[in-house]
């Protein structure tokens, strides 16, 4: 994998010596920081708790097909590969190691049909082929459980980094809101009913 | 202020009360009689978290059990449809929150009142063949008072009118604004000739007693109120107990066990304190509120040479006839964004068909309001859209319209009745146990076909309402196989006149055990049309009255 690891290695490093070791330390102003070094935010030296690199690279290549990075930053932009590595070390014996045998088959079936070595090495629309293949078995199932939680939980976690999840669906996470909420109750209101 | 007050009782005296429980029921039965000058321990097990305890960690509350608990904290329950089968381990079948306050920390705070016709709905629509259905042994004019009570002493919004069950006092707080997803239930509602009106909720509107207004936030249902503007039992009720001065609330406590002796009376209760060490507390009753879910199971472990069934089962209907209430859910698609997420649950209720016509061949009924079709959480519509609208489930397509409709979607939600039947309960896991050595709670249920129906019938009501409220696209829900799990847990040691076919009589005592006491969901001989966190504290309120009164004359 490419990596264009400037970045989150370096600029993390110089913060200090603790951040290596869980995702969940990272603040949000570092956070907010590191994503604005680019949207490649891909793997970028943090290391995995629970995951290995190579498990790390292939999870996140999926969950990069499962919320693409489109004209807004997707799974991988929101570093959902660490919210995943995080929660799979939290008592989540048994989904680990479901996706560690799904990812066994899956390179053997990514080398069978395309001749390479792993998933993430295929190109965009090969990988959706492979995915529409297992798209119903519960390896994919338990890939997309987790993509979508690592975008939408809280930053806490790993994933969902400044907030792009919510952004996409312009969900604002902010605690008090006042009426009107949205168009149908200020036409509502508008029309004194 | 209350801590400073805060009692110790010595384990080896005899205090008036132990309270299991601290929830909706337990909160105010401990406030009522500490008040009026008993002395009161309460067991709670999980911890006494405050407002700044809660956040909007969707992922914790949902997907780890922060609050819930399940089989990740050492709780594990099963689930099955009918006694043939082997119940399946799952993390959650019977839902409610574990600290103190219960689930009136997290519900959602919709707060419908029974109504007359749910109290002696047996005699008046006809029994059902194969079920135990049955009217109350109070009515809704016995229970009013309390419902009044509730209203203020907890902290209810809403408004006065023709469409409200009588009432013998006004809401203290004005109902919560409209939100969208409620305009759109409103407008189409009055368009088919409805009476859509303001939904009453345990939230409040304005400042009252001491405690701020909403402030919109959205995470109400499943979550703790960040300012406690939402009307909890830990909030309302138990810093009053403590202040009494005749309360000690022990949290972190897990009870195994209640004790009697050889004339059949409650002597102690048995439980692990924080530090699991196993301790008994002696009283000279007790009261269980632990929920529907929890009290039959204590009842159920608590038997005995004099009480070989389970404590208080002589009827053996402790744990049988769980009503869960039935749903459905119709989800819309709508061109202008709804912001469904933001403030209260719901803020309009339609209770037109609150009995459905006889005619219609099977019993039922219910309300139906306005939502989020996933009570505002992003990483929960995250899962469904896709599969609501048959969209795609992954990829840029669905990454697309993930992106449109988590502010375009409103909800019509029907909530329904549930028949009481044998066959639908608790019982001990023979098979898993909790981390204490506890067997799980075990759950048998499966609807009957008339609380099926009903569901059906509220669908296509709230179809037909979305049509007219004019979505684009339309889907609709309901759980057309069976519930395998709630969080209404209900009629498990139900109240009644015939010690044959209930467990407690109508001042909530035991019929079997003279100074045991039930009080929590469980007491509910029929399920309302969902929504029963409020009757559940009236008849606490009612309860306690009852308690303290039997108290003065001696008559525990």
């Amino acid at each position: 994998m490419a990596q264009k690891s400037l970045s989150r290695r370096t600029f993390l490093g110089s913060v200090g010596g603790t951040v290596s070791s869980s995702a969940i330390v990272l603040t949000m102003p570092m956070l907010l920081a590191a994503c604005n070094q680019g949207q490649q935010a891909r793997l970028s030296g943090e290391k995995f708790k629970t995951l290995a690199e190579e498990d790390a690279v292939e999870l996140e290549a999926i969950a990069a097909r499962i919320i693409p990075t489109t004209d807004t930053p997707g799974a991988r932009e929101a570093g959902v590969i660490y919210f995943i590595d995080n929660v799979l070390g939290d008592k989540r014996e048994e989904a680990l190691s479901l996706l560690l045998q799904g990812l066994r088959e899956l390179k053997a079936s990514v080398a069978l049909t395309f001749g390479v070595a792993y998933f993430h090495q295929l190109e965009e629309a090969q990988q959706d082929q492979a995915l529409i293949e297992i798209e119903d078995t519960v390896f994919f199932d338990t890939i997309r459980y987790l993509t979508i939680a690592g975008m939408f939980s809280l930053p806490e976690y790993g994933g969902n980094r400044a907030y792009v999840g919510y952004d996409l669906i312009r969900f604002n996470s902010q605690h008090a809101w006042q009426p009107p909420f949205g168009f149908y109750d200020a036409d509502y209101a508008e029309k004194g009913q | 202020m209350a801590q400073a007050l805060a009692v110790t009782f010595p384990e080896r005296d005899e205090v008036d009360f132990v309270i299991v429980g601290s929830g909706s029921a337990g909160g105010i039965i401990a406030k009522e009689l500490s008040v009026a000058g008993h002395s009161v321990v309460v067991l709670e097990q999980g911890p006494h978290l405050q407002a700044a305890d809660f956040t909007h960690d969707e992922w914790g509350i949902d997907h780890n059990y922060d609050m819930k608990w399940s089989t990740r904290q050492g709780y594990p329950q099963t689930f099955r449809k009918s006694e043939n089968e082997e119940a399946e381990l799952r993390d959650s079948v019977c839902g409610y929150a574990h600290n103190v306050g219960g689930s009136s920390v997290h519900f959602s705070g919709n707060f419908w009142r029974f109504r007359p016709i749910d109290f002696m709905e047996a005699t008046v629509r006809g029994t059902v063949g194969g079920t135990n259905f049955a009217d109350w042994p109070i009515s809704y004019e016995d229970l009013e008072p309390y419902y009044t009570k509730v209203d203020w002493e907890i902290g209810v919004s809403g408004l006065q009118g023709p469409w409200d069950p009588p009432r013998s006092r006004e809401y203290p707080c004005p109902p919560m604004p409209i939100k969208g997803s409620d305009v759109l239930l409103e407008r189409a509602a009055k368009q088919l000739g409805l009476t859509p009106y303001p939904a009453p909720v345990a939230i409040l509107s304005q400042p009252f007693n001491g405690r701020p207004g909403c402030i919109h936030c959205g995470f109400c249902n499943g979550f703790g109120c960040e300012v406690n503007a939402k009307s909890s039992s830990m909030i309302a009720m138990i810093p009053l107990a403590l202040a009494s001065g005749n309360c000690e609330l022990r949290t972190g406590c897990t009870v195994s066990r209640v004790h009697t002796n050889a004339a059949g009376r409650v002597t102690e209760v048995v439980y692990w304190d924080e530090e699991s060490v196993e301790r008994a507390q002696r009283a000279k009753a007790v009261i269980l509120c632990a929920n529907g879910a929890e009290t039959p199971r204590l009842l159920l472990m608590s038997e005995s040479a004099l009480f070989s069934d389970g404590l208080a089962n002589t009827s053996g209907f402790v744990g049988q006839n769980l009503m869960f209430n039935g749903h459905s859910s119709v989800t819309g698609l709508f061109g202008a964004p709804v912001n469904a997420w933001k403030s209260v649950p719901t803020t309009r209720v339609v209770h037109d068909f609150y009995e459905l016509d006889p005619n219609l061949g099977f019993y039922g009924g219910g309300g139906i309001d306005g939502r989020h079709p996933t009570r505002g959480v992003p990483l929960g519509f995250g899962l469904v859209s896709g599969q609501v609208f048959d969209g795609p489930s992954w990829g840029v397509g669905y990454k697309n319209n993930l992106a449109y409709e988590f502010s375009h979607v409103a909800a019509f939600n029907g909530h329904t009745t549930s028949l009481p039947q044998g066959s639908n309960n608790v019982t001990l896991d023979p098979t898993y146990k909790d981390k204490f050595g506890r067997p799980a709670i075990r759950c048998t249920y499966m609807d009957h076909e008339d609380d099926l129906a009903t569901m059906r019938w509220f669908l296509n009501k709230s179809t037909e309402l979305m049509e007219a409220a004019g979505a684009v696209k339309i889907a609709a829900t309901y759980p057309e196989t069976g519930q395998e799990g709630s969080s209404h847990l209900l009629g498990t040691c139900r109240m009644g006149d015939d010690p044959n076919t209930s467990v407690i009589d109508s001042n909530n005592r035991s019929h079997d055990v003279p100074n045991l006491f039930m009080c929590d969901g469980s007491t509910l001989v029929t399920s309302g049309r969902g929504q029963p966190t409020m009757t559940i504290m009236a008849l606490a309120f009612r309860a306690a009255e009852m308690i303290n009164n039997a108290a003065r004359r001696n008559e525990i």
